[in-house]
């Protein structure tokens, strides 16, 4: 009788855990008390989680291995017997993207411009959740005075103009760092703190008002301990979301940088932004290919993350996810056969 | 629970959303439908001189009043609105008498000019010459951190650290003379009077301590300021005490652009007349295959080069110079980079402007000249390749500055004798360290104050230079100070050739290209060609279109 | 730890911490242009004066007295709300706030009735048809308008519309002799052209907002299709919409009656957000399209260390975003009682 509220024995795949009830699930550790609702999800968000995953997936590949997928250097602009290549070239078998102003292969940089952006969003997500992440939560607990001077001092940062700010700090970083990834990727970073800041610090306080947290602390259970067992679990659960999100967010950011000029110089690095700038003189000409595939590397990588945060809130998100229902197993009766209940139908 | 409920609710949702949708589309085709009439393309005959032409520009204006401006964009306008005692003339490069009579100097240090009789300002108001010694005497006494006053400096207070009115400089014994008192003699001053710091001002309507507002500044030059919409519009009228000929012309309206991409497609749809000056070179290769526009060159005094400063160890080496000069390919920068827009630069006085020679082609011939190069750095005991660090800056001198840095980087280090590191940063921080010994080899463009070799030698050659360079030659100075003393026309060309040629030799700075002048126009209009000269005016009073 | 639960004292709280709010983007702001690298005068003239001259210029101005004096200085201006006037172009920084900022007021209007309209709709119809090909339609539809940086969208739009197809102006307010003729009375130029009667000026008006007001407002309306969809979904499982299908209202008025009212109010927070985001952020916009607002122009004077200029419009600029904030934090705290303090 008591079997089935003791801890089963970790399931040893995916089968298993599918085959495991719904209570006995809740047993489990807590990252696959998290991903159960995974296996949850049918149909649509499911769909729509993994072809973002495809995406970015993609993207991040394309990035890692750019070296070997490019036809060309992102700065080259001779063959290997040293032949000029064509300024503004039409699309051909030689570049299937055509050139550029500068007489560079267009498909070279947008492969490795996805290189730098990959490498800029992950050092700003790092840098700004880093230091976000921890200031919200410790002062969403505590509250108090803590709580309000930062948030006054995360409130005057966000009335900032978001763009302004990260050109303002692109500047200043420039004069140590140069026009180079980690000038975008800290400017960037500083402007995304406040955010992550301010909707963990919300999170924490709605959860630090439930009333399970209150009975913890009723318990006599140390801070430390609630914030790690209840308010971080909760919280982190929706930091997948926020940071793809935020990360799609940076891309943009990094391409309007590059757009208006303060981000990362084309000998430096492939930028798409950077690109598309030199492309608007060339559209008035009828020069079409050297703003179209950039701005298109832009549409799908920002699309796959975003596709992985949305489906992710669609799935995890407790309050709109589908839940089915799964059929009820009653523990046996002392000597009698157990004989599971038939279940609803689906709850829509 | 899929019922009829559901289905009710489709249709709903899908009637009201349609109808939503289409009252927006319907209302949009409405209003885009009817197009306004955009000026059409030109027919032939004789031009309207009552038409109004529209100028579009990208540059931007930072004061119309004469003494809070050094920049052309504000140059462009006050040079419609004012006038001068001398002005250049269409198609001339020496000065001519406007609102003087007549000017002469009566010794190396007098200057003295007679106004012609009747002149008035356009709001009938009469022109003396206690107007044009107040223009002048503001000019220096404000002294505007955005002004010119330092143009000013053979009037300028002697011993005086910046600029300070010396009331002894001028005279104005009646209302029709004025005499120039000059520190020191100077054949610049005619010239002088021509730029932007001379420009003649009402003494009873601008103040004289501070800047006019720029929507209300009087002049007495061929238009009146009629309406100022700062950062987007300037609107000119015909002004009626103009002493000279009415404009070919009914007024003008000078459109402020953010990009000249968009400059280029209004001129391609016709909201614009005019362009000058401010087209990449992709927007020119563009244009010139359009049949309802006319590219149009004339001579240009723009320059660009590259500057060593030699108190580093490369820029110290005379070889290292004079192999650099050899081997940078300015035919690839010219035609790659820039589509045949600009030339190739052989001096740092440009091609256009009487006393030029092309100093740099005579000494190393006009393609690159590897193998000279190459024996120079031996000769000199200079192992090669020899590290160079190029600094550039993406935000001042277009975007075209990276291509042709990385050109240059290109022609240098396919000579086998140097290797290039190309850095930049944006311009502020730029042009601060360039010239404080912080660059050791770095790119400069030069805009003429007024049209005369000495304003390009000078500021180059001489040991004073803002460059910061660390060049001295002696024989330089001398030859600076003897042009500047003379009168004899000349004389002075003979200077300044010589002054060309040691450059060549010294090359404390190589030249890279001279722009060419540049203005598209929409068929029909004319007179712009006659104004493309040295002066770097356009002129509207000589613009035309016929409808 | 203490919490007062009433509404007066949140609302009292929080006025209050606007102030040092506001302090700290002044002192913020007044740093970072300082602290940049670089200054007004040799953006403007270095290359064309030697270094000795350009000092001497700096010095004339002002420029190189300690910090603290030019702190103190600029406190005093802003409490007596004097803004100086612009060290690029000489305009009162007040002239160019209200002039530029009426261009981008302008704009950012007309960018949010298009994205209310587009984004609510069919965020309304993605929720309600949830997992089938409408709901995926509409929420792709949204993502890949957000994804499409504004300045890529319009210059697709501009090759089309404006290039190709030759249907609708590309750049700027108004056409040149519009914009000479047109009489300027509250500088947002539909009002100014609707109160003078000028039907062909309104037009015209009307014809150059059309790009970049669907442009910009197509972007955010992506963001408004999600954000609604979320919320019709949270609040059709709410009890009381339950009940009242229980009750056997009929399913539309379900929706429009007692779902959507309560989706609407996040949404409306979100709004308010978005519109003072708007206003800083339509740089991208008015870069593209010429629209000479207040985004471009903070850029320009960024870009020449114009210190006056950048305060003043950043100063203002945060005083339109903290007063619109505190009233959303205010609404918000009157909804949910759990936010205050």
């Amino acid at each position: 009788m008591a079997s089935q509220l003791e801890t089963p024995p970790v399931p040893s795949s995916p089968q298993e855990l599918d085959d495991l009830a719904p209570m006995q699930r809740r047993r489990l550790g807590a990252l696959r008390r998290m991903w159960a609702p995974m296996h949850d999800a049918k149909g649509m968000p499911k769909a729509i989680v993994w072809v973002g995953i495809g995406i970015t997936v993609a993207f991040i590949l394309m990035a890692i291995f750019a070296t070997q997928i490019a036809p060309y250097a992102f700065d080259q602009y001779k063959t290997a017997e040293g032949v000029r290549f064509i300024k503004q070239q039409a699309p051909s078998a030689q570049h299937l993207f055509g050139t550029n102003v500068m007489s560079t292969d267009v498909l070279s940089r947008v492969i490795f411009g996805s290189r730098t952006a990959i490498e800029v969003v992950l050092l700003s997500l790092f840098v700004s959740m880093g230091i976000g992440l921890p200031l919200g939560l410790i002062s969403g607990y505590h509250g108090g005075k803590l709580d309000r001077t930062l948030l006054v001092f995360m409130d005057a940062m966000l009335a900032f103009p978001s763009l302004l700010f990260a050109i303002v700090i692109a500047f200043l970083l420039s004069k140590t760092f140069g026009h180079g990834v980690v000038t975008a990727a800290l400017a960037i970073s500083i402007v995304y703190v406040p955010q992550y800041f301010r909707v963990v610090r919300n999170h924490v306080i709605s959860i630090r008002e439930e009333s399970y947290v209150e009975a913890a602390r009723a318990m006599g259970a140390r801070p430390w301990t609630i914030m790690r067992r209840y308010v971080l679990q909760n919280v982190i659960q929706n930091v997948p979301i926020i940071a793809t999100l935020n990360a799609a967010d940076a891309i943009l950011t990094l391409a309007a940088l590059g757009f208006l000029g303060y981000g990362i110089q084309p000998t430096e690095a492939a930028e798409w932004g950077y690109d598309i700038q030199r492309a608007i003189s060339d559209a008035g000409a009828g020069i079409w290919w050297t703003g179209l595939f950039p701005g298109l590397a832009i549409v799908l990588l920002v699309t796959g993350l975003t596709l992985v945060g949305e489906g992710l809130n669609d799935v995890l998100n407790p309050v709109i996810r589908k839940r089915p229902i799964e059929p009820v197993e009653l523990p046996p009766r002392e000597g009698a056969e157990a004989e599971p209940e038939p279940g609803d139908e689906d709850q829509t | 629970m899929r019922s009829a409920g559901a289905r009710e609710e489709r249709g709903f949702y899908v009637r009201r959303t349609l109808r939503v949708g289409a009252a927006v589309a319907v209302l949009a085709v409405m209003v885009a439908a009817c197009k306004s009439n955009s000026s059409t393309a030109g027919g032939s005959g004789a031009p309207n001189s009552s038409a109004t032409i529209v100028h579009g520009t990208t540059d931007s204006i930072v004061s119309l009043d004469p003494a809070g401006q050094y920049d052309l964009g504000s140059q462009q306008i006050s040079g419609e609105i004012y006038d001068n005692l001398l002005v250049i003339p269409a198609g001339g490069n020496t000065p001519e008498a406007s609102a003087a009579q007549s000017c002469a100097y009566s010794d190396p240090k007098t200057y003295t000019c007679t106004l012609k009789p009747g002149l008035k300002f356009s709001d009938g108001s009469p022109l003396t010459s206690e107007d044009v010694a107040f223009s002048f005497k503001r000019n220096l006494e404000i002294n505007d951190p955005n002004g010119a006053c330092s143009l000013l400096n053979a009037i300028n207070k002697p011993g005086a650290d910046g600029c300070k009115w010396n009331p002894a400089s001028i005279d104005t014994p009646d209302d029709a003379t004025i005499t120039f008192h000059l520190n020191a003699p100077d054949a610049t001053w005619p010239m002088i009077l021509t730029s932007s710091a001379a420009y003649i001002v009402p003494s009873d309507v601008f103040p004289e301590t501070k800047l006019q507002p720029d929507d209300k500044v009087i002049g007495s030059g061929h238009y009146t300021l009629t309406k100022y919409t700062p950062g987007q519009q300037v609107v000119l009228a015909p002004n009626p005490n103009w002493w000279g000929d009415p404009p070919a012309n009914g007024g003008v309206i000078v459109q402020y652009f953010d990009k000249s991409s968009a400059l280029k497609l209004a001129l391609e749809q016709g909201d614009v007349d005019v362009g000058w000056r401010t087209f990449t070179p992709t927007d020119v290769e563009g244009m010139k295959g359009e049949s309802q526009l006319q590219v149009l060159t004339g001579p240009g005094s723009e320059i660009r080069y590259l500057v060593f400063n030699e108190s580093f160890p490369a820029g110290k080496e005379l070889a290292v110079r004079q192999a650099v000069a050899m081997t940078v390919d300015r035919q690839a920068i010219v035609h790659n980079v820039y589509n045949d827009t600009v030339a190739p630069l052989w001096s740092m006085v440009p091609s256009a402007l009487p006393g030029h020679i092309d100093a740099f082609k005579d000494a190393y011939g006009d393609s690159p000249d590897v193998a000279g190069a190459k024996k120079a750095l031996q000769d000199a005991g200079i192992s090669t390749p020899v590290p160079l660090e190029i600094w550039w800056t993406p935000t001042h001198y277009g975007d075209s500055s990276a291509d042709e840095y990385a050109e240059i980087k290109r022609s240098l280090e396919s000579s086998g004798l140097f290797t290039v590191t190309l850095k930049s940063t944006e311009w502020d921080t730029y042009i601060n360290a360039a010239v404080t010994d912080q660059y050791p080899n770095y790119q400069l463009g030069w805009f003429p104050d007024y049209p005369d070799p000495d304003n390009y030698v000078f500021t180059f050659y001489s040991s004073a230079s803002f460059l910061n360079d660390h060049y001295k030659n002696a024989k330089v100075d001398q030859l600076l100070a003897d042009e500047r003393a003379s009168t004899d026309q000349a004389q002075r060309v003979k200077d300044f050739q010589e002054i060309q040629k040691i450059g060549a030799q010294d090359v404390p700075i190589v030249p890279i290209w001279e722009g060419r002048q540049l203005a598209v126009t929409t068929q029909g209009i004319t007179g712009v060609q006659d104004t493309l000269d040295v002066a770097y005016l356009l002129r509207y009073w000589m613009i035309g279109k016929s409808s | 730890m203490k919490r007062s639960s009433s509404l007066r004292g949140y609302v009292i709280t929080r006025t209050l911490l606007a102030i040092p709010m506001l302090l700290i983007l002044l002192t913020v702001v007044f740093l970072l242009m300082r602290v940049a690298p670089g200054d007004p005068i040799s953006a403007a003239l270095g290359g064309k004066l030697p270094a000795a001259e350009l000092a001497r210029r700096k010095h004339d101005a002002g420029y190189d007295r300690p910090l603290a004096v030019q702190y103190v200085e600029y406190l005093k201006d802003v409490a007596t709300l004097n803004f100086g006037t612009t060290i690029l172009d000489n305009r009162p920084v007040t002239q160019v706030i209200a002039q530029n900022g009426a261009a981008t007021l302008e704009l950012t209007f007309f960018a949010m009735i298009v994205a209310m309209v587009a984004g609510v709709g069919i965020g309304l119809l993605a929720g309600a048809y949830r997992d089938t090909a409408i709901d995926l339609g509409g929420r792709l539809f949204g993502i890949v308008l957000y994804a499409a940086p504004v300045f890529f969208l319009g210059f697709l739009a501009q090759l089309t519309f404006g290039k190709w197809l030759d249907w609708l102006p590309t750049s700027g307010q108004t056409s040149p002799v519009v914009g000479a003729t047109l009489q300027t009375h509250t500088n947002i130029l539909v009002i100014d052209a609707i109160i003078d009667r000028n039907w062909s000026a309104l037009q015209d008006v009307l014809r150059h907002l059309i790009m970049p007001s669907v442009v910009l407002g197509l972007v955010i309306g992506g963001i408004f299709i999600r954000l609604v969809r979320v919320n019709l979904l949270q609040t059709m499982k709410g009890d009381y919409v339950e009940a009242a299908r229980a009750r056997g209202v009929k399913e539309p008025r379900v929706v429009y009656k007692h779902a959507f009212k309560n989706a609407l109010v996040p949404v409306i927070t979100i709004m308010g957000l978005t519109f003072a985001l708007l206003l800083g952020g339509a740089v991208l916009t008015e870069e593209t399209f010429n629209w000479p607002g207040i985004g471009a122009e903070l850029v320009r004077y960024l870009d020449n260390r114009d210190y006056i200029a950048v305060q003043g419009i950043v100063v203002v600029t945060g005083i339109i975003v903290v007063i619109v904030s505190l009233a959303i934090d205010i609404l918000n705290a009157w909804v949910d009682p759990r936010i205050r303090y």
